[in-house]
């Protein structure tokens, strides 16, 4: 039925903006529970690489998804829904950890190694594994902001430098660049940790 | 790791170790159930929305909603402007006080044309002085008086002039 035609039920006319008005709600709730169920995981994991504890990454996702909600009249202009919903989640992970920053750090030893998965390794080297994650991670905690961005971003493998570029607001040289002097300052920052040991 | 992302100049094994470790953080599994709680939290927003959302006729598109409010903010105003026309008093003409007309006395200073004019003050009347008696004229056996003026000084001093 076109939502043009206004609908005739006996003597009860529904008007034509209300039937439009609903069909476009329901739409917009099909698209936006497709959205939901293809793009959660990926917005779930790059809050957790960044906020590294399991229930702040969900209510991370929980409120990108609240927030395509509200602004949902403008899911048609969007082009690149993934790149767009990653951009909204990272935002909302570093203002949590902005205003976190009293909080104690929940990435450590024990909770990396309740996380990590096992792959039938022994107790030992799960624990010496978590161990040296959490040891990598302290020292990508110490990279400036900017580098220290680019870095995590540039572990997921759906994204490109120029879809980076996008979720940063940067341009690609500069992702380039950023990422060069990230891996330069993370090389001795590792040496310098081999070297008091 | 971004293939693309690699950087050639650094050291394998200290690129590898920094991306195996981020990679292991990125890539692990979300929780069984994410998008149905996610579904379910947005549902519930939804549902209260409505609950909270204004009825459809009372919403901003609808034309008779808008041109009562228009109506509304112009009874407001227009109302408030007549509150304050009709409490505000229209401006008095100023009075004009009517002095009487002054009467000159003789004798009184002029009020060279002032509203106003101080009080003139009764000056100290002396006493009528004694006849004083000159020494020349003591030995000529007459007794003069002083001038008017003379006499007034002589008050005012306590001493007789020497003349």
């Amino acid at each position: 039925m076109g939502t043009s035609q206004a609908i005739y039920a006996g003597w009860m006319e529904i008007p034509n903006s209300a039937v439009s008005e609903r069909a476009y709600t329901q739409a917009e709730e099909a698209v936006l529970a497709e959205l939901v169920s293809q793009y959660s995981g990926v917005l779930y994991r790059v809050a957790f690489s960044v906020l590294r504890n399991p229930s702040d990454a969900e209510d991370a996702v929980q409120e990108a998804f609240l927030r395509v909600l509200r602004h949902r009249d403008t899911l048609g202009e969007v082009r690149d829904h993934r790149v767009w919903l990653i951009r909204i989640v990272w935002n909302i992970v570093l203002d949590r950890k902005r205003r976190a920053k009293t909080r104690p750090e929940t990435d450590d030893v024990s909770e990396l190694a309740r996380v990590l998965p096992t792959g039938g390794l022994s107790a030992e080297e799960i624990a010496a594994a978590a161990q040296h994650h959490a040891h990598v991670l302290a020292c990508v905690e110490q990279l400036p902001v900017k580098e220290r961005q680019v870095l995590q971003l540039s572990a997921f493998e759906e994204l490109s430098s120029v879809e980076i570029a996008t979720v940063l607001g940067i341009t690609e040289s500069s992702v380039r660049s950023r990422l060069f002097r990230a891996r330069n300052l993370m090389a001795g920052l590792l040496d310098h940790a081999r070297s008091l040991r | 790791m971004n293939p693309h992302n690699q950087d050639p100049f650094l050291s394998n094994s200290v690129s590898e170790t920094v991306d195996a470790t981020l990679r292991l953080i990125a890539n692990l599994p979300a929780p069984e159930g994410l998008s149905d709680r996610v579904q379910a939290g947005l549902r519930v927003q939804q549902r209260r929305g409505r609950v909270l959302a204004w009825p459809s006729a009372l919403t901003p598109a609808s034309t008779w909603m808008r041109s009562a409010a228009a109506a509304a903010i112009v009874v407001v105003v227009v109302g408030g402007g007549w509150g304050v026309y009709s409490r505000v008093q229209p401006l008095q003409p100023a009075r004009v006080i009517a002095t009487p007309p002054h009467a000159a006395t003789p004798g009184d200073f002029s009020n060279a044309g002032a509203m106003r004019k101080p009080q003139t003050l009764v000056g100290p009347v002396a006493p009528q002085a004694a006849a004083v008696v000159s020494p020349h004229t003591k030995a000529s056996g007459k007794a003069t008086t002083l001038p008017a003026r003379d006499k007034k000084s002589a008050a005012v001093t306590g001493t007789a002039d020497q003349h």
